[in-house]
């Protein structure tokens, strides 16, 4: 054998630089095979993205609806206050005794005192029933106390605390707590949460199916190209490459799609939602993706493209052979 | 460079395709691989290759001993065979030059030596000026010189051809085995399937006759046309055993 013959084996002698350019190179010739496949073929292959950025825009798009709602009912919860309906009869001095009496209690902010007076007059400027009430012969309203928790006394615990206190005041007919259906509605938050979490686990395993299949189906295709390379001596992760490349461009793509089909969606949302929050006296407003959680987004759409592919195509370029 | 000994090859549904084959060829040798459809010829080369294994026996090529390769091991085996096929086996969605380069990719040579190397094996087989088409464009015999040119781009030691004119007239088959004896020169080793009984008589290299699984002759020159199994009586068989054709 002459030692021209040997340098087949030459591949040693080239410098590791060299090979690490090549591989580069080759990185980026894969990567732009990958994207052809994806270009060459739109309609399909958009099908295949647009599944892929619905499956994800689902539980994200609840996800931040729920962020919302927690930032609403947060506010809410801050300003939760405490009522007391206290006995007609009761008369003016002791309204304000008593007043200073719940004033002292611990956790307590601060209490307005709303004679019977000023509720009367404030219901006959609110209902419309001005007419009507200059019928009666005597105030029907009692006089209330509104209670305003301290900061550190608005959780559900200290609020029920403070509550049966108030309650053990024989003048108190009546204490409730104003927003307690706001605490319910955190309550239900919590649970939108865990079914949030638990649809976005169940998506992103749709999401790596649709990948997963998708890239069999390109193998398939490709078992011809497959089956002559492997005879000129490729490994498998060669082989691997492009198909790898293609599942990372569809959850590239996907989350973009994702992105835009959110924030179309929340501007969409936004006109309403002001004007419901404008029924409120609020200033809300939708918040959208923040520029990190756009990328979290985009981070975990290629992740999971990348996922799908790289489990589908080990197991199927095992099981094409050349013949 | 290849060493059968006492080799038998069963395919899972029963079929010995190889039975107790025993043959060594050396370094730099070249030798024809001759015989019916079904007689055994393809296993044989595809046990080189790794494409099949061993049922018993041992396979040794290039000093490395085949029932040991691991599948890892696969790719690396291969890159030191040249593999020539009757179809060619080139990717139509790739041009010419692509299609040479392909095994030195793989193996991940520097991109100035990939354009070098496949220049020369393009120049070596007479397609230089076609490096930017597609195989589509090209007939069927330059199809299977860009085949040849894609065997022989990294210098591989060894050659294997199974049935590599199968598809073309004489001339262009003449042609091909000239390019054969041309590397033979330079000292690659080549073993080439073939029967086509009167092209391999002209040429006179070592020829191993392969009958019903079992190497029935072993000469050092080839046999003459009208030998017991020429191209008459291939002929006749060829419809009788064409249904074991893909086990070949």
């Amino acid at each position: 054998m002459s030692s021209e013959q040997l340098s087949g084996a030459s591949l040693s002698q080239t410098t590791i630089s060299a090979r690490l350019k090549m591989l580069s190179r080759l990185h980026k010739i894969e990567a732009k095979r990958g994207l052809m496949e994806i270009i060459v073929n739109p309609f399909s292959n958009f099908m295949t993205i647009l599944v892929i950025a619905i499956a994800l825009a689902l539980p994200s798009g609840l996800q931040i609806l729920l962020e919302n709602g927690k930032t609403l009912s947060s506010n809410w919860d801050g300003a939760s206050r405490i009522s007391l309906y206290l006995k007609t009869e009761l008369k003016e001095t002791k309204l304000h005794a008593l007043a200073n009496l719940v004033r002292e209690t611990k956790g307590v902010e601060k209490v307005d005192v709303i004679t019977q007076e000023e509720a009367l007059a404030d219901f006959k400027e609110r209902s419309g029933f001005a007419d009507a009430i200059a019928q009666l012969d005597a105030n029907p309203l009692p006089p209330v106390l509104v209670v305003q928790p301290k900061a550190t006394h608005t959780s559900p615990q200290a609020s029920e605390l403070l509550l049966a206190e108030f309650k053990t005041h024989p003048e108190v007919e009546l204490a409730q707590l104003d927003l307690d259906w706001v605490r319910k509605l955190y309550a239900l938050l919590q649970l939108a949460e865990k079914a949030a979490s638990a649809l976005g686990l169940a998506l992103a395993l749709a999401v790596l199916l649709i990948v997963g299949n998708t890239i069999r189906l390109s193998v398939q295709n490709r078992r011809e190209e497959i089956e002559v390379v492997k005879l000129v001596g490729a490994t498998d992760a060669f082989i691997r490459r492009p198909f790898l490349y293609t599942g990372f461009w569809y959850g590239l793509f996907a989350g973009i799609t994702c992105w835009l089909l959110l924030n179309i969606s929340i501007l969409w949302l936004s006109d309403p939602v002001a004007k419901l929050a404008g029924l409120y006296q609020s200033q809300f407003e939708i918040a959208g993706l923040s520029f990190i959680q756009s990328i979290q987004l985009i981070a975990i759409s290629c992740g999971l493209g990348l996922l799908g592919s790289w489990l589908s195509v080990g197991r199927h370029i095992r099981l094409i052979e050349p013949h | 460079m290849i060493e059968f000994s006492d080799v038998s090859k069963r395919y899972p549904n029963g079929q010995d395709a190889l039975r107790n084959v025993s043959f060594e060829i050396a370094d730099g040798e070249m030798a024809f691989l001759t015989g019916h459809s079904g007689a055994g010829k393809s296993t044989m080369l595809k046990l080189i290759c790794l494409m099949e294994r061993a049922t018993s026996g041992q396979v040794v090529v290039n000093n490395k001993n085949l029932n040991r390769t691991s599948r890892r091991k696969i790719p690396g085996v291969r890159r030191n065979i040249g593999m020539i096929f009757q179809d060619h086996r080139l990717l139509f969605d790739r041009s010419v030059f692509d299609n040479v380069a392909l095994p030195l990719m793989i193996a991940g040579y520097p991109h100035r030596e990939i354009g070098r190397r496949v220049r020369a094996a393009l120049d070596k087989v007479g397609l230089l000026s076609k490096e930017k088409h597609s195989p589509i464009m090209l007939s069927g015999g330059e199809q299977q010189r860009v085949g040849i040119a894609r065997a022989v781009v990294n210098k591989p030691p060894l050659l294997l051809a199974d049935e590599p004119t199968g598809n073309l007239d004489p001339k262009l088959s003449g042609e091909i085995m000239h390019l054969f004896e041309q590397f033979n020169q330079v000292g690659v080793s080549l073993l080439i399937a073939s029967h086509d009984l009167s092209l391999i008589a002209q040429m006179h290299y070592r020829t191993l006759v392969m009958k019903e699984g079992r190497l029935v002759e072993d000469q050092a020159d080839a046999p003459e046309p009208d030998d017991s199994i020429g191209l008459d009586s291939y002929n006749e068989q060829s419809d009788h055993t064409k249904s074991g054709d893909h086990y070949e």
